[in-house]
This record gives C-alpha cells, structure tokens and sequence, in this order.
C-alpha cells in the first residue's frame, strides 16, 4: 500500500469560497486568507492507495476477500475498466479541533471558512495524489476515470465500511463510526476505474475527467457547480 | 555543437512483438541483444547522435516488480553493450528512469535507498561502457538529486538531467523549471533539460525557462504532440513533419540536444535532423549569475535590482527555552509555527538552527528541514556551525539552501566549502578568520577576499555568495556603524554580490534599542543591504523597510506605503465615520448588517448616549437587522458567510449591552435546547444554529454532537424548553431524530421541534413527526422567532 504524503500546496482560495457557499459574491479578503493560511498549519495532508484487478461484469474487485460493488451508477462509470485503485485520503484531525475551538472563541465566519479551506485541502490532497498515482499506472498503459466515492449516486453509503477496509484508510489514521462517517471529518475513500491506452505514455493527460455534481442527488448543496 | 537524440523504444519493441505480458522489457537486453541493436541502429540511420540505452526501468527498485533486482548490473551492461553495437560515430546515453515510488516525507522511500540504487545503476552504466549518465522523466526534485549525487559519486561521465512536467507548467511534485534548473546546475549536472509529458509546442516556454536560469547545455525530447483519444484509443497526434518544425524554434529557445520521447519514430527523428540541416548552433548571450535559493517548489533570487528580502531568524532556540524543549523532544510544534509565522510575516527566506546541547543535531536539522519543506515553500538557510548537522541538512533539502556560515577560519573553508559544492548550496561569508574579527571596512575585504577565492577554487560560481557586514556593538566600538556601512558599500563595488548581516548587536547596551536597531537598518539599506536577517514580527523594522523602499526607488513613488492603512490619518475611525449620517440606532443596526464587529462599543456607547434603551435597541437594531439579513440570505443576496459576520457583529453587541446592564442577562425570549443526534459527528451546521439563536436572544442549551435521545428528552424537560432543535447530517443518522421525537412525545414534553440538515427533507420531517423543518440556519431562527411570537 503505498502512502503519498502531499508536498506543499496552497489552499485554492477560489474553492474554499465555493466551499464557503459565497457562489460569486464579495466577503473579507483578509479572513479568507487567515484561513487558508491557517488551514496550512494544521492540516496533515496524506494518502493511502493500492491497485486491484476489476471484473466490470460482476462490479467486482479482486481485493481479498472480493469486494462487490453495489449500484448502477458505480457499474456503469467503471464500465470497461480491468483495473481501480482504492484511495484513502486525509488532512487529520488537528483542523477539526481547530474549527471547534474558533467556533466557542466567537469568532463564527473565520471557523467557517477554515472548515471550508479544510474541505479544500483536502480535495487537493487527493488531486495530487491522483496526479502522482496518474504518473504511475500511465507508465502501464492505463488511463484513469475520475474518482467516485460511496454514496455518489445510487452506490450505497453502506459501503463506506468495505471501503475503508479495503483502502486500509487505518494506517493513516481513518476510522469509521457506527452511522458510516469517517473520522477525522475531512476524510474521503474513492475509486478510480483503469481503462487501458492504445499507445502508453507516462503522462496521458487525454481524457482529463473530473467530479461531476450533476451526478449528485444534492440539489440545494450550497457549493453546487 | 547540435546533437540528436532518439526518440521511443518501448512502443517499438511492442510492435515487433518482443513483449508478452508480464515481461519485463529490460530484459531484451539480456534475452535478444539483436532486436534492441536493431531498434538502436533504426535510430542511428535517422541521424541520432546519441542513443539511450534500454535500462529506463533497469534499477534495481523498479527491477523488484519482476524479481530481477539481483540482476541490475548485468542488464545494464548488457543494454550498453547492444546500444554501442548501434554504430561507430555515436555517443551512448546511459538511461535511469524513476524508481516509481516518491521519496520521503511525500512517499515511503528512503533517500538513502534511492541513492543507493541509483549507484548500482550508475556503476554498471558505466561500467559497461556509457558516454553519459541520464536521468529521465524525474517528477520529483528529491529523487532526481539522489540520482545525481549517486552518479557523481560512481562515475566521472557528463550527467544529463530531464524532469518532466505537467500541463500546469510543474512536476506531479510541485516544481518549477527554474528550480529545477537551478538546484542541479548547481549540483553539478552537465546538461539539463526535459523529456515526455508534453509536446514541444508545451515544452518550448520550459525550455526557455531553463536556458534563462543556466549556461549548461539544455536537452528536450518532447512526446509527439499532447495524446488525444480517438475513436476510443489514445494516439498521439503529431506526424514527423509537424514534429520536425519545432526543432529550430526549441533549438533557437537554448536546447542544443534535441530527440524525441512517447509517440516518436525514427521518421520523427529523421524529420528533426531535417529541419536543422544547415542550421548552426545560436550563439547564446552569458548570463549574469543572480543569487537564488530554492525551495522544492520556489526559488528566491536575491540581488541589488530587487526588493529587500527577509531572512526570518526565529528558528532558532539560543535563549528561547520553550523552543529548545520542543527540538529536545521532538516535537517541534513551535518550529513548524515559526516557520508559517514568520512566512505570514513577510520573511523571504527561514533560517534554521537547531543548536540545543545534549541532542543529535544532525537528526534534528534532518527533521525540521524535512517537516518545514512540507509546510512552506520558502527556501530554507542550514544555519550550523558543525559540518556534520551541516551536511544532514543539505541532504535532506528538495532543493538549494543556503548555508550560515562560511568564515575564513580554517575549518570552515575546508569541510563546508566542499559541501556547498557537493550539494549545490550558496553560501553566507562571514568575514572573521581564526584570530578574531577584523575591525575596519578594508580589513574584512580582505577577509572576504580569502574566502571567496577558496570557494571558487573548489568549483562554486558567481551567484553563490552572500556577504555578511559584520556588526559590531556601537556602545563599545564608536566606528562600529561606519565601517558596517562602508564594508557594505565596498561588497557591492568590488563584488556587485548581494549582502545581508543580522542587525540588534549595533544597539548593544544602548537604551531605546528599537529607536537605534530600525535606524541603523534605514542607513544599511542605503548602503546596499540586499537581505537582512531579522524578527519579521518587529513592526518598527519592518516601518523603517517599507519607508526606506520608497525613499530608495524599489516601492516607486511610495505607492505600496501609501497603501498601508498604518500610513493613513483616517485609519479604522473611518468605518465609525461612514455611520455619522444615520441616527444613532440606525448606525448600530448597519453595522450588524455589515459585520462590523469592530465599531460596535462605539455605535452603542453613541446611542445610548442618546438616551436609548438597551430594550429598544435590542429590538430596533439587533432583532430588526437580523431580519433583514434573513431576508437578503432568503433572496440569495448574501450567503452563510455574510450572515455569520453579522452573528459576530452581533455577539459584539450583546456582550456590550450584558456588560453594561447585568440584570439583563437570561431574560431570554426563549429557551432552545440544541443538539446533533446519536452518530452524526458534524456539528458546524449546528453551531452556526445556536450562534443565530444566541445572538438573537435565545436561551441556548447546546448539548453538542452524538448525543443520545435520552439526554435530549431530560435536558428539554429540565429546562423547560420552548424549543428542541435536531440536527442529522447524513441518511445513517437522521432515522434517530425520529427515535428523539418519539421519546419526547412520550415523556409528555410540549417544546415544540425544529430539525434540520443536509440530508433532511419536508416530507422527512413530516414522517417523523416534527413541528417544523429548518432548511437553513436563518429559516430556523425564523422559526424559532415565531414560535415565540405566538
């Protein structure tokens, strides 16, 4: 299972906006960047991953045991592929604590838009990882899809469980709680389908997918594109 | 001269057929010499000067996927062998490929290990009879310096070092060309420049950026254009004739070895020697060699044409306990806040010191240089005095540091000089020698005189150095701030090298320490001070750099210090000023509206004055701008953001009013017992909830997150709440609201239900049985409003 530990990145502050749910309009520069930059103190970006084998027929991963994937939506956007990775990715929980602690000092709008900066980071972690995980399996002849986590579409959130299992979100300090949330919050598990390139290279960036928020069922998500 | 390179084997190989699944390509070399010679010599007939062996993947980490790694040495000379079999006239290019895993603290791979491997390789490349070592399609700066020191270690042939960038014009790691360039120019490399990723029309502006940041020869082997897929499949798209017209223009822009990389053919190769037929080499102007530091991601050129840059001296723990405890035992908390702090501050540059008695420095310098690289892009200066800790710093740095110091005590020049050069570092001369420090302007000339020419006997360059002034105290020594002065002058007429000097010993046992530490700073940055090392947080020195910018032309016609709200008379008074045209209530309602936290004592102090009452002014301003906010939040006009400011604002106002009239205090408009289900562990939707309430008035009870029903039925029947708010983020958790209001219901309680969160619905709500459904936290305080109303 190899861990990818993001060098340094600055929080996209364009993001955290959207995150923030401020869509396009005017808010305080200055607690904007009190927050990315703080969200760069104590965040703890890092990663885990590992490639399986994948039956598209029967939507299953050859981890041990097989891991079947459930729903329509999970099947179809992994249609074709022979191969997924299994990514689990974090900033820690130090922000979360960070977050709380703002929030009793008062100080509301700033422990918003650091949640909001976290939420990016860690996004960005898991781009960079994908990115480095790109240079990798290209070199095999692979394309990658984008990656798809429990709960996107019908693929069920009960899935949460095998997933961290399988991604062995445990070595880098993930858990899960009863109701199937990770811990720390700003945690996610994702799969990548991998297509196979007619010619390989070691940075196909052709076919460049990213997250779709028209696959979600959230209508009123404030950060909705 | 123009040499030309070949251009892809892999796809070659695959189209003979040489490669089943699961073989490990490096293994031709072993297994069918013949076939890669043939390749090779497809290569050479289409012009190749030089040719690259097929060992991209033949180290013995990447040999470990196929069981081979025992066999690294005997496939690379195998793979010199058939390529020198090519021909007669040509040149052999030893191949090294990434190892495929990242090197610590981004992946799990130790330096050491990597440099090791790429020894192996290096020997047997080497060995075997190779022209050139060359490093290829590196995405990470820390892997590409443990194959070029691993390589300079073993052999003595040129070294060829190619990065590969993505589209965004960076490695998959973060950095630049001009990094790039600059760490291994320094570091030794021969020639540097770049393969794959991106096609040469992409790698053209790279090209550029590494022939304005060396003088070494530049490579480019560009993949045939950028892949597209077509029909399914992924090709690349560039025929040899279009690839063969960029060939002058990458030639033109500095690259002098050009071939090509994923998609090329021999016939792309034959297009390239084609295009340049007839061309000569351009004659390239020199370059003036600047003073930059680079980080991983981030270089930092310091010279007499560029604004002043800060060195932050924070990091280090000479009388400062706390810290020294910290590095001690290993924590380094402190550290890692320094160096964001002092960044935040407007430091250009960190020093780092880990001088703490008692503890393995090296190790320590290892750690903070590793755990502050991750943390911050500003380059880091190793600042030691031991060659050791020294030289466990330059290891471990993804980039080029600067060293603290270089003096002409013996000691120094010999064992620190030649790690500068090992590890591509510049240095920070410190004119003292081993009988002490020379007193006067000419005397240190002298001094520096030595070191300079030692250091440039051992190979470092123009470009590597910066003077340190030298201060003395003026308390004791009454020429001390004059000769400071002159032998700052006398650097940049004699060298045109960049200065810097720390500054407090000038006020040494003076009064007013401040007073005399920012003048002086004033008076050296006329004399030609390029970078301080100082506190960033000192306010006084950082108003005399910004007044001294615009006296001395590098902040033209005082532009960014007239932009300082410190520099204006107005200042802050102005946002109480704009409010002077309403009355004294409306005043304080705008200012909740804007979030105006700030000019809140004064709003209210004026309308009171007035003779308002605090009730009044609850309801007229506080209560009234709330609902105003509801509004423009309801009608999208603002977002969370904006009304969580107001709730600050707000706060504001209520500490004020509770302040001032105690009695006050609990007499809310109601009582709201709050909380996040059993399960759920979100709480910010929820605070953000209670902070509405609480700043409206409301007597808030929040029992937190993942709390359980029963806590919420006895805390609502204890203090007889008007209100109960739930809060469930996700599907798993929102089916326990309906077990809270079932409790509720049974234990006879009447406080009436407001849910709410991300995965709730009306009709979710209605299901469960509770009295409202609060799709925001302004439509839940809405509520709450007019529960009480009625």
């Amino acid at each position: 299972m190899p861990i990818f530990n993001s060098p340094y990145f600055e929080i996209d502050k364009k993001e955290t906006k959207r995150y923030a749910g401020l869509r396009n309009s005017d808010f305080d520069e200055e607690i904007i960047d009190d927050a990315c930059e703080l969200a760069r103190l104590v965040i703890k970006p890092t990663g885990i991953w590992e490639i399986y084998d994948y039956d598209s027929k029967t939507q299953t991963v050859a981890t041990t045991p097989p891991f079947k994937l459930q729903g329509n939506a999970i099947g179809k956007h992994l249609n074709g592929c022979t191969k997924v990775i299994l990514l689990a990715a974090t900033v820690g929980i130090d922000i979360e604590n960070e977050i709380t602690s703002l929030f009793k000092e008062g100080k509301y709008s700033l422990s918003l838009m650091l949640d909001a900066a976290a939420t990016t980071a860690v996004e960005q972690n898991a781009d960079l990882m994908e990115k480095a995980i790109k240079n990798h399996v290209s070199k095999q002849g692979y394309n990658m899809k984008w990656r798809f986590s429990p709960g996107y579409g019908d693929w069920p959130i009960e899935q949460q469980h095998e997933m961290l299992y399988m991604a062995k979100g445990d070595e880098i300090g993930i858990s899960i709680t009863e109701s199937l949330m990770l811990e720390p919050r700003k945690s996610i598990t994702a799969i990548i389908g991998l297509y196979i390139m007619e010619e390989s290279c070691a940075f196909t960036s052709a076919n460049r997918e990213r997250h779709d928020c028209s696959q979600c069922n959230k209508l009123d998500c404030p950060a909705r594109r | 001269m123009i040499h030309i390179f070949d251009g892809a084997m892999g796809t070659m190989f695959q189209q003979l057929g040489l490669l089943p699944t699961g073989y490990c390509p490096e293994m031709l070399n072993i297994d069918n010499p013949d076939a890669v010679t043939s390749v090779h010599k497809q290569y050479v007939d289409a012009g190749s000067t030089v040719i690259e062996t097929n060992t991209f993947g033949a180290s013995p980490l990447k040999l470990a996927h196929y069981g081979l790694s025992d066999r690294a040495r005997e496939i690379n000379i195998a793979a010199v062998k058939a390529a020198k079999a090519a021909g007669n006239n040509i040149k052999v290019a030893g191949s090294m490929g990434p190892t495929g895993r990242f090197i610590k603290p981004v992946g799990d791979l130790d330096f050491e290990d990597a440099y090791e491997n790429y020894k192996v390789q290096a020997t047997a490349l080497a060995d075997g009879g190779a022209d050139y070592i060359l490093i290829e399609t590196s995405i990470d700066l820390q892997e590409m310096r443990a194959a070029l020191l691993a390589a300079k270690e073993v052999t003595n042939l040129p070294v060829i070092c190619q990065q590969s960038f993505s589209e965004d014009g960076r490695t998959v790691t973060g950095t630049d060309p001009q990094t790039f360039a600059i760490t291994v120019d320094a570091m030794g490399a021969d020639i540097i420049g770049v393969n794959c990723s991106l096609g040469p029309e992409q790698l053209l502006p790279v090209v550029k950026a590494i022939s304005e940041n060396t003088e070494k020869p530049i490579s480019v082997q560009p993949n045939a254009g950028m892949p597209q897929l077509v029909n399914g499949k992924t090709t690349f798209p560039m025929g040899p004739e279009d690839f063969g017209e960029w060939a002058p223009k990458l030639l033109q822009a500095g690259a002098t070895y050009l071939g090509g990389c994923c998609g090329t053919t021999p016939v792309h190769i034959a297009a390239i020697k084609k295009a340049i037929a007839g061309l000569e080499e351009p004659s390239f102007k020199p370059l003036r060699r600047r003073l930059m530091i680079s980080s991983r991601s981030k270089t930092v050129t310091i010279d007499k044409d560029l604004p002043t840059r800060l060195i932050g001296e924070r990091i280090n723990p000479t009388g400062r306990k706390k810290l020294a405890a910290e590095i001690k035992n290993g924590s380094f908390l402190s550290v890692k806040k320094e160096a964001m702090d002092q960044v935040k501050a407007g430091a250009s540059l960190l020093d780092v010191n880990m001088g703490v008695g008692g503890i393995d420095q090296a190790q320590a310098m290892k750690k903070a240089v590793t755990e502050i690289s991750q943390l911050t892009d500003a380059p880091l200066v190793i600042d030691t005095s031991d060659a050791t800790v020294l030289e466990a710093g330059l290891r471990a740095y993804p980039g080029r540091a600067l060293i603290n110091s270089v003096s002409a005590e013996k000691e120094r020049l010999e064992k620190f000089i030649p790690l500068a050069k090992k590890y591509g570092a510049a240095i920070l001369c410190l004119p003292l020698t081993d009988e002490g420090i020379p007193k006067t302007a000419e005397e240190r000339i002298q001094v520096m005189d030595t070191i300079i020419s030692a250091a440039k006997k051992a190979g470092l360059k123009d470009g590597d150095f910066l003077l340190d002034g030298l201060v003395m105290t003026v308390a004791t020594d009454v020429n001390a701030c004059n000769q400071t002065l002159k032998t700052l002058q006398l650097y940049r007429e004699k060298y045109g090298y960049p200065s810097t000097m720390g500054l407090s010993n000038i006020s040494f046992g003076l009064p007013n320490r401040p007073l005399i530490n920012s003048t002086f700073f004033a008076m050296c940055l006329s004399a030609g001070l390029d970078a301080p090392i100082m506190n960033p947080y000192d306010d006084a020195m950082q108003n005399a750099l910004m007044a001294s910018m615009a006296l001395l032309g590098k902040d033209p016609n005082g532009r960014d210090f007239s932009k300082k709200e410190s520099n204006l008379a107005v200042a802050k008074t102005a946002a109480v000023a704009k409010h002077i045209e309403l009355t004294p209530l409306e005043a304080v309602k705008q200012a909740v509206i804007d979030g105006d936290a700030d000019s809140m004592a004064q709003l209210i102090e004026n309308a009171l004055a007035t003779g308002v009452e605090p009730n009044e002014l609850t309801e007229k301003c506080l209560t009234a701008a709330m609902n105003d906010i509801g509004v423009d939040f309801g009608a999208g006009r603002i977002f969370l953001p904006q009304v969580l400011l107001s709730a600050e604002a707000m706060r504001a106002a209520f500490n004020i009013l509770k302040e001032k009239f105690p009695a006050q205090d609990g007499e809310g408009k109601g009582t709201v017992v709050l909380a996040t289900v059993k399960g759920d562990v979100h709480d910010l939707g929820k605070n953000i909830v209670g902070a509405l309430l609480e700043n409206s008035g409301f007597k808030l009870i929040d029992l937190g997150k993942d709390v359980p029903a029963e806590e919420i039925v006895s805390s609502a029947i204890k203090n007889e709440a008007d209100i109960v708010g739930l809060c469930a983020l996700m599907t798993t958790t929102m089916t326990e609201i309906d077990e809270v209001i079932k409790q509720l219901k049974e234990s006879g309680n009447t406080s009436k239900v407001i849910v709410g969160g991300a995965a709730l619905t009306q009709d979710y709500a209605d299901e469960a049985g509770a009295d409202y459904y609060a799709q925001d936290a302004v439509i839940a305080l809405n509520i709450a409003n007019e529960i009480m109303d009625k």
